[in-house]
């Protein structure tokens, strides 16, 4: 998977080149708007990652005159400002995504795994399967093994995102913004818990779980152990 | 809002303005007809009391019959018009004269006594006035001199009836021209009214109409436009202020973080202990980063640029769906935590500003309140607004804490103090923002806070 970033803080954009790198991405940086822009539109990747204040040319101007030539490569928007109004207006240029600084890496791999995955989902599925676990979406029914399991509709919800995204891992924040639409962190340990009440659901009394807790970064839906 | 014109200044000036020009007018003309009246009587007067005189003389000259032929000359021949006389006796029974019976009950006691006389015209009967005097000549005999007011009479009524007619048209005139200045000027000021509150609903870009009258209006109108031009400019600012400040504080921040994740994601990995301390490090980092964003957030909302892009939000459903989030929460801390909300709880506003502001309020709760208590988070529709509330019968804030509370960096009692000490900073300038009120009260026991937020 080849990803652009554009990042003028150098020592930032270092980091972030090398993390990706390691967990398998092939990266290319552009350090400010101009170069990014030319980068973006002449170059072949499956995903850029944009900051939002760039020399040159502003990130969200990137984006715009991305999609004004037709290209629908997926863009994650790295920025500073995070008011509520920043992301809305991050988000209308064309961005995919909107994450503010500080974050912490795993987040953005999360995010990032979500986008270029995202792609090859379909929305259309009517049903979805992981292992001997089944979600009819038309009847709201989850079975486990033929076993009815009974959720409230927050929990199915929460089930049919984790579904969606079967094998990659999806960070608390992740959750908040997709199964609550809140876009801000709590302090509590909601997720934690709202999770652990779905395993109890999902995994009570079989010997594979498929819910798992992926230390520092969230949680995965997967059928292996 | 309706134009209330009643209780408008310009309105009770004139209902004032009005008064004044009826009591003007009434005295003007009152007092006209007074002296006219009095005009009118006085002439009278002098000419009866002529008369007599003239008739008395007669009487002393040739007694009388001279008396008698002069009034039957009088009333025959060059009389004036309108002339009454009469002489009778002691007895009252008539002498001369050209009325038939004595007028009176006896002698009158007003020197100058009225009465009524029927006449006989062409084709009518009809009732005149007189006014007259009567004398006693030294005879014993009674003369009697009177005119016909009739005419004057007719005259004063005329005058009346002018003089109140006058006293209308002026009072209306005067009430019409009023109520149209107050409702020109009443128009005039709803407008700035109207649009001085769209403003502070965050149409900072809105303007005061300039009508180009060069009235006091006008310049006025100008007046507020510069203020606001000013206004306008600084929040534009203070944002830019507060982006370069939150970019240049969360630059470093982030550099600091993304250091400390490459350490821990490091192969061959770190000395358990040392990985533990970064962990803890980083743990603090996000703290500081929480903390600037709140506070940035307040700053934004205390600098009075406005909600951007405001939308219909159901408080209620909101408040219930987050009631949903931190239940879970709520029941491993041994609190119940429950919501009661009415449909149709409509807010214009900002629904990720105000799921926080509830977020913080139901936060704090479990903060504050030990195992075994509860928190209610309540929403009602009000006439104008919707009112959220949300009460807990934990440790509450005593009457006296209840405003420092609310300021930044406030922490009140003696709670698990984890927090940055803003959530309440927060929550009332997001009220703030939605042009809403935050107010907290004792729930007997316990703290209630209550946000008002207009429709």
């Amino acid at each position: 998977m080849h990803v652009l970033l554009i990042e003028d803080d150098t020592e930032a954009a270092r980091f972030l080149v090398k993390g990706l790198r390691e967990s398998g991405y092939s990266v290319d940086h552009a350090a400010d708007g101009r170069e990014g822009l030319f980068r973006a539109t002449e170059g072949q990747f499956d995903l850029v990652v944009t900051d939002r204040m760039l020399p040159h040319i502003d990130g969200l101007a990137i984006i715009e005159l991305m999609r004004r030539k037709g290209i629908a490569t997926p863009v994650l928007v790295l920025s500073a400002l995070g008011s509520v109004d920043d992301r809305i207006r991050g988000l209308k240029a064309g961005g995919d995504d909107y994450l503010t600084k500080p974050f912490a890496f795993a987040e953005l791999l999360a995010r990032i795994e979500a986008l270029l995955r995202r792609r090859s989902s379909s929305p259309q599925t009517t049903r979805l399967r992981v292992e001997d676990l089944e979600f009819d979406l038309l009847a709201r029914r989850v079975t486990r093994g033929g076993r009815e399991v009974e959720l409230t509709a927050r929990e199915l919800k929460l089930l049919e995102f984790l579904m969606r995204r079967a094998g990659q891992v999806v960070t608390r924040t992740m959750l908040l913004e997709g199964v609550w639409d809140l876009h801000f962190d709590p302090q509590s340990n909601l997720i934690d818990v709202h999770i652990s009440r779905l395993r109890q659901a999902i995994d009570r009394g079989t010997d594979h779980p498929l819910i798992h807790t992926v230390r520092g970064s969230g949680y995965v839906l997967r059928s292996d152990a | 809002m309706r134009l209330d014109l009643i209780n408008t200044t310009a309105f009770r000036l004139s209902v004032g303005y009005t008064l004044l020009v009826t009591l003007a007018v009434s005295v003007t003309l009152g007092s006209a007809y007074l002296l006219t009246e009095s005009l009118i009587t006085d002439e009278v007067d002098l000419i009866i009391d002529s008369e007599l005189k003239s008739l008395e003389e007669k009487y002393a000259r040739s007694g009388l019959p001279g008396v008698t032929d002069e009034i039957n000359l009088r009333i025959d021949s060059w009389g004036r018009i309108g002339a009454v006389y009469m002489i009778a006796d002691s007895n009252f029974e008539r002498i001369a004269g050209n009325v038939t019976n004595w007028p009176f009950d006896g002698m009158p006691t007003e020197a100058r006594p009225e009465f009524e006389i029927a006449t006989i015209e062409p084709g009518r009967r009809a009732v005149h006035p007189v006014r007259a005097a009567v004398r006693t000549l030294p005879g014993g005999d009674l003369l009697l001199v009177g005119t016909d007011i009739s005419q004057g009479r007719r005259f004063a009524e005329k005058f009346r009836v002018a003089t109140l007619w006058g006293i209308g048209l002026s009072t209306l005139a005067a009430a019409l021209a009023g109520f149209w200045f107050s409702y020109r000027l009443a128009r005039r000021v709803d407008e700035v009214t109207r649009t001085c509150q769209r403003i502070m609903a965050g149409d900072l870009g809105s303007r005061l109409p300039v009508a180009g009258a060069r009235d006091e209006f006008d310049s006025l109108a100008q007046s507020v436009n510069r203020v606001l031009d000013r206004l306008e400019d600084q929040a534009g600012t203070l944002r830019a202020t507060f982006d370069s400040a939150a970019h240049d504080l969360r630059a470093p921040l982030h550099r600091l973080r993304t250091r400390m994740d490459a350490l821990l994601l490091r192969t061959p990995p770190l000395e358990p202990g040392v990985h533990e301390s970064v962990e803890a490090a980083l743990h603090e980092v996000d703290r500081l980063q929480r903390t600037l964003g709140t506070l940035l957030q307040i700053a934004l909302a205390e600098s009075g640029t406005p909600l951007a892009a405001p939308a219909p939000v159901d408080v209620g459903e909101l408040a219930a769906e987050l009631v949903e989030l931190f239940e879970p929460v709520a029941g491993s801390q041994g609190v119940a935590l429950a919501c009661r909300h009415e449909p149709q709880t409509l807010v214009h506003g900002n629904r990720q500003l105000l799921a926080q502001l509830l977020t913080n309020l139901i936060e704090n709760g479990l903060k504050y309140v030990p195992r075994g208590g509860a928190i209610e988070v309540g929403v009602r529709r009000l006439s104008d607004c919707v009112r959220l509330t949300v009460s807990d019968n934990g440790p509450g804030i005593a009457a006296g804490d209840r405003a420092r509370a609310v300021q930044p960096f406030v922490r009140i009692g003696h709670g698990k103090q984890e927090g940055s000490g803003l959530g309440l900073s927060l929550v009332a300038a997001i009220a703030r923002l939605h042009r809403g009120r935050l107010q907290l009260e004792s729930n007997e026991p316990g703290l209630r806070v209550v946000v008002e937020l207009p429709c």
